[in-house]
């Protein structure tokens, strides 16, 4: 499954699992230093890994870029 | 340092000031393009799978050769990463992207650490015993070498290494 932060591009490449955020290049998992937030992501990740049923889906996490908090 | 590549870091740093400006730059790109989607079915207990990790951030191991930034047409080449390495054993060249955040914690685009704690804590069963980078800018010209040499070479390791799933991140 893959971590898209460039949807375009997953789209046309159509890996089988991908959850998309919409945050800046370089920061797939989030900040530096912010463990839960990566947390955060793996675990959606492995989420899709194991409910996406239909090929090529990709899911639109709903993580606004530095304006969440991962408690 | 020569002047293409500091010009394409300044770039970069300002694609991750300003994301639109790269969405609009990366949409100019040829990308990549394929019909359908591969798939198999994911049928394993999360908690026994052992998972991979393939990245395109241009992650490579200090004592590893570095991707290729003269070539303005980007590497397709890969490199292999121990899954047990610690972060200070690795290193990023990739002049495509700011990589200065993970500079400071790869695990922002190579999540090792957070894939070995879930694996001790038992949400995943565990992890591949190799890991594989690319660097993420590869050109038209590179695809044949990239899709018939280099990709099935990684596929084929993380079978041999048990792979159930394998986690893809860019850069």
């Amino acid at each position: 499954m893959g971590i898209s932060i460039e949807r375009k591009f997953t789209e046309q490449v159509r890996p089988s699992r991908a959850v998309f955020l919409k945050w800046p290049y370089g920061h797939p998992l989030g900040e530096a230093g912010a463990t839960r937030q990566h947390r955060v992501v793996l675990t959606e990740a492995f989420k899709a890994l194991v409910t996406i049923e239909k090929p090529g889906q990709i899911i639109d996490l709903p993580f606004r870029w530095k304006r969440e908090k991962y408690e | 340092m020569e002047f293409a590549r500091i010009k394409n870091r300044f770039i970069a740093m300002v694609f991750t000031r300003f994301p639109s400006l790269a969405r609009s730059a990366a949409g100019k790109v040829p990308p990549l393009k394929f019909d359908q989607s591969p798939w198999a079915p994911f049928t394993k207990p999360l908690a026994s799978a052992r998972i991979g990790l393939v990245t395109t951030a241009g992650v490579h191991l200090k004592s590893d050769k570095p991707f290729d930034m003269a070539d303005s047409t980007g590497d397709p080449t890969f490199r292999v990463i121990p899954s047990n390495a610690m972060a200070g054993d690795m290193m990023i060249t990739h002049d495509y992207y700011d990589h200065s955040d993970a500079d400071k914690d790869i695990n922002i685009v190579f999540p090792l650490e957070r894939l070995r704690e879930l694996a001790a804590e038992g949400v995943i069963g565990g992890v591949t015993e190799r890991y594989f980078s690319f660097m993420g800018h590869i050109d038209e010209n590179h695809f044949p070498r990239f899709l018939e040499e280099q990709l099935p070479q990684v596929a084929a390791m993380l079978l041999e290494d048990g792979a159930d799933a394998v986690l893809v991140t860019p850069g």
